[in-house]
């Protein structure tokens, strides 16, 4: 049986359960953010910028909430 | 006004940390509550006090007045891509969502966005009614599993998911964009086992981001080399976009407010498409991401530590 149109339109990559977060990073519980070498991971200012990681909101972030 | 702002979101939602250290400078009281780590905290919440307790990764607060609630978590449980759920983990997904959605306690609250409207909006037929009703320009638009006889197929169209269509196999996971499709590929035999949307095909298009935060708008035009992507821009590796704000015209603004205010919505991401001055509405993220459009001149996050703070 054929596949749905939707499923061969699809774009595959490997999946990832969890982003790969730069090494070192860990998240602050109290602070409630990300920190790397005690700053914040995420920020205008970060070597990492805003985007810290690969797997940043751009392409599927919005669709992932409730997963 | 006193009380706490309470951040309902992922510990990999790294958006919400450029909001958190707005909030910190504007001396916010705010708890972050991350859905992985929801296990391990202890958690008590009276639904007739309105008293919500919690414990646990150095935290232990009593929150009795809750000025703001940051609702980043999508009210649906779609469990894609998914392996097969242990009992455990079966359990603990649907009661952990029901509990959060329980937060509605907290009803007077400034909510971004109530989860009802969340659900709402989340609705692509919806959501495209009440657009066409505020005046926006809407696509023609069709949606199901048989399109036999339908008029939109004679001319080019679109094809996208009703839903978010994620999917895994093996140790792959599938994501679906939208497609410019030849009408002729839209058989009975490879549709009829899920509905999709059809959609007619815009051309010479260039497509718009408006993200709106209470009555902040801020408009940006994505393009690549100056011009419009004619696909799904997504697609295009990100080096080679280019975000500009816009200014929109005054009658758009007018009804992106009556749409955000017929969805009772404090916060969306709607998506346009501009084609020779028309601007035809796509659809609306009530979650949507800003992350990507932030940077130390477009800074969303102080619009948004800021509706959360008041």
């Amino acid at each position: 049986m054929q596949n749905h149109l939707l499923i061969e339109l699809a774009k595959r990559k490997p999946f990832q359960q969890i982003p790969e977060m730069p090494e070192g990073s860990e998240f602050d519980h109290t602070r409630g953010i990300w920190m790397y070498e005690n700053k914040p991971l995420v920020s205008h200012s970060s070597k990492f910028g805003t985007q810290a990681t690969k797997k940043c909101d751009m392409e599927t972030g919005e669709d992932q909430k409730g997963e | 006004m006193i009380g706490t702002c309470l951040i309902l979101s992922s510990i990999y939602d790294f958006s919400v940390d450029l909001v958190i250290q707005e909030l910190e400078k504007r001396n916010t009281d705010y708890l972050r509550i991350n859905k992985e780590n929801l296990h391990n905290y202890e958690i008590r919440l009276n639904p007739v006090t309105k008293e919500l307790h919690i414990a646990g990764e150095g935290i232990n607060r009593t929150i009795i007045n809750v000025k703001s609630i940051w609702f980043r978590q999508a009210v649906f449980l779609r469990n894609t891509p998914g392996d097969a759920l242990s009992l455990e983990e079966q359990l603990s997904r649907s009661q952990w969502s029901a509990f959060l959605r329980g937060l509605m306690v907290f009803e007077d609250s400034y909510w971004m966005n109530w989860p009802a409207s969340t659900y709402a909006a989340e609705s692509k037929p919806y959501q495209l009614m009440i657009a066409s009703e505020v005046g926006f320009k809407v696509p023609d638009t069709e949606i199901g599993n048989s399109f036999r006889d339908s008029k939109i197929l004679n001319s080019r169209v679109i094809v996208k998911s009703l839903d978010t269509v994620l999917l895994r196999e093996g140790d792959d996971c599938l994501f679906t964009y939208t497609s410019d499709v030849d009408p002729s590929e839209l058989t009975n035999d490879r549709i009829s086992s899920a509905p999709l949307t059809v959609q007619q095909y815009i051309t010479e298009k260039t497509d718009i981001r408006v993200t709106i935060i209470g009555d902040d708008i801020f408009a940006v035009k994505i393009t690549s080399n100056g011009a419009g992507i004619e696909d799904d821009w997504r697609l295009t590796k990100r080096e080679l976009i280019e975000y500009t704000d816009i200014e929109l015209p005054i009658d758009l603004i007018e009804k992106c407010r009556k749409y955000m205010k017929k969805l009772s919505l404090n916060f969306g991401a709607i998506d346009f498409i501009e084609s020779n001055g028309n601007y035809y509405f796509i659809e609306i993220n009530p979650t949507g991401e800003w992350g990507w459009l932030s940077n130390e001149v477009r800074k969303i996050e102080t619009y948004i530590a800021d509706a959360l703070s008041r």
